[in-house]
């Protein structure tokens, strides 16, 4: 019960640090900036089905991060498919440089081996983790990411999760490097993937 | 005999039905989103299209695949999405709605079973002045939406 409320306060204080951000603007530069700075990122450990998986164990590939929940019923399969369409652009080569991780925001209903069938039926190389409620709240935060509960009487199990819909994408080298917004073409994901995978 | 009354009603309402608002309506390229395994919901998209004078409102979808029928939109709120039933979803006289991913569409929610590509799923739909029009949405696996057709060359013909 009393994670219960934690959650809730969490989401609060989410919910009002996204209101501040957009809403709040004491000074506005003459010219908007030139790039908006990218979120921190960085290495996370989650549950696949097969074990722990670590940012980490895909240095020295592109990999794309989206989070989201099998549950979501239009957005995250309109981005997956988006993205995997991207994937089916590139050669064989490429794809063995390409990595992408799902990352279940909604662990209670979302065990890794349900996660498991749910992204290879978009791509085969989609990885579907999940974590604790506090490692993922962690994760998202370095990432940028929203997401918080709704209520919706007809949901499964009453509830749907609003979360934001952009692909990361993670360097070579593991650090975060762009977004790749919701449900791109296809073209613009084959793209964005090339880029970083033949930047020096 | 109450039997028999009650289908007297039915049939007295389905021809009274016949002739009203679907008839000025036409729908194009209904499809239903094949869903991802473990996926409990998925979506049906179309474009429905206006023909008469009059505004229409479909009020209600059913079909006999989920056991809940609602009718979606999304709400994009600074980059959330946010998804939400809707009370029903307008076409405008000579109009047309867009039920695409991501926007409007017909949530189809508790699958009683898992569909397959190909399958067709039939889709009523009810609209404001209790007519009803019957749309035969074929699943297809989920893909990107197709790139936005290539802007009209300007041409400057006189």
């Amino acid at each position: 019960m009393s994670e219960r409320i934690l959650i809730a306060i969490a989401a609060l204080l989410a919910a009002l640090i996204l209101g501040l951000a957009f809403f709040w603007s004491p000074e506005l530069p003459e010219r908007p900036l030139p790039m908006a700075a990218l979120p921190p990122g960085g290495d996370f450990t989650l549950q696949s089905s097969t074990g722990p998986v670590s940012l980490k164990d895909y240095r020295g590939k592109v990999v794309l991060v989206y989070f989201g929940y099998t549950y979501c019923p239009d957005i995250c399969p309109t981005a997956l498919a988006a993205t995997a369409d991207g994937l089916k652009q590139l050669t064989a080569e490429e794809l063995t440089r390409v990595a992408m991780l799902f990352i279940s925001v909604d662990p209670e209903r979302d065990t890794p081996a349900r996660l498991k069938d749910y992204v290879e039926f978009f791509h085969p190389n989609i990885v579907g983790v999940t974590g604790s409620s506090e490692s993922l709240a962690e994760i998202a935060k370095r990432y940028g990411v929203f997401y918080a509960r709704q209520k919706v009487e007809t949901a499964g199990d009453g509830y749907v999760v609003d979360h934001t819909s952009d692909t990361y994408v993670v360097g070579p080298d593991g650090r975060l490097l762009s977004k790749i917004s919701h449900a791109s073409p296809p073209d613009q994901v084959a793209a964005e993937i090339r880029k970083r995978l033949n930047q020096p | 005999m109450k039997k028999l009354s009650m289908l007297i009603t039915g049939l007295t309402l389905a021809t009274g039905v016949l002739a009203g608002a679907a008839d000025q309506l036409s729908v194009q390229d209904p499809y239903v989103r094949l869903a991802p395994p473990n996926a409990p919901a998925t979506g049906a998209f179309m474009v429905i299209r206006n023909g008469g004078d009059k505004d229409v409102k479909v009020l209600k979808a059913d079909n006999p695949v989920s056991r809940v029928t609602e009718l979606h939109t999304h709400l994009n709120e600074g980059g959330v999405m946010k998804m939400r039933p809707v009370a029903a979803i307008e076409v405008k006289a000579k109009g047309e709605a867009v039920l695409k991913p991501g926007g409007l569409h017909v949530m189809m929610i508790d699958l009683k079973a898992p569909m397959k590509e190909g399958d067709v799923v039939p889709i009523t739909l009810t609209l404001d002045d209790g007519s009803t029009k019957q749309v035969d949405a074929k699943v297809v696996r989920p893909m990107a939406a197709p790139a936005p057709a290539p802007m009209p060359m300007m041409e400057h013909k006189h």
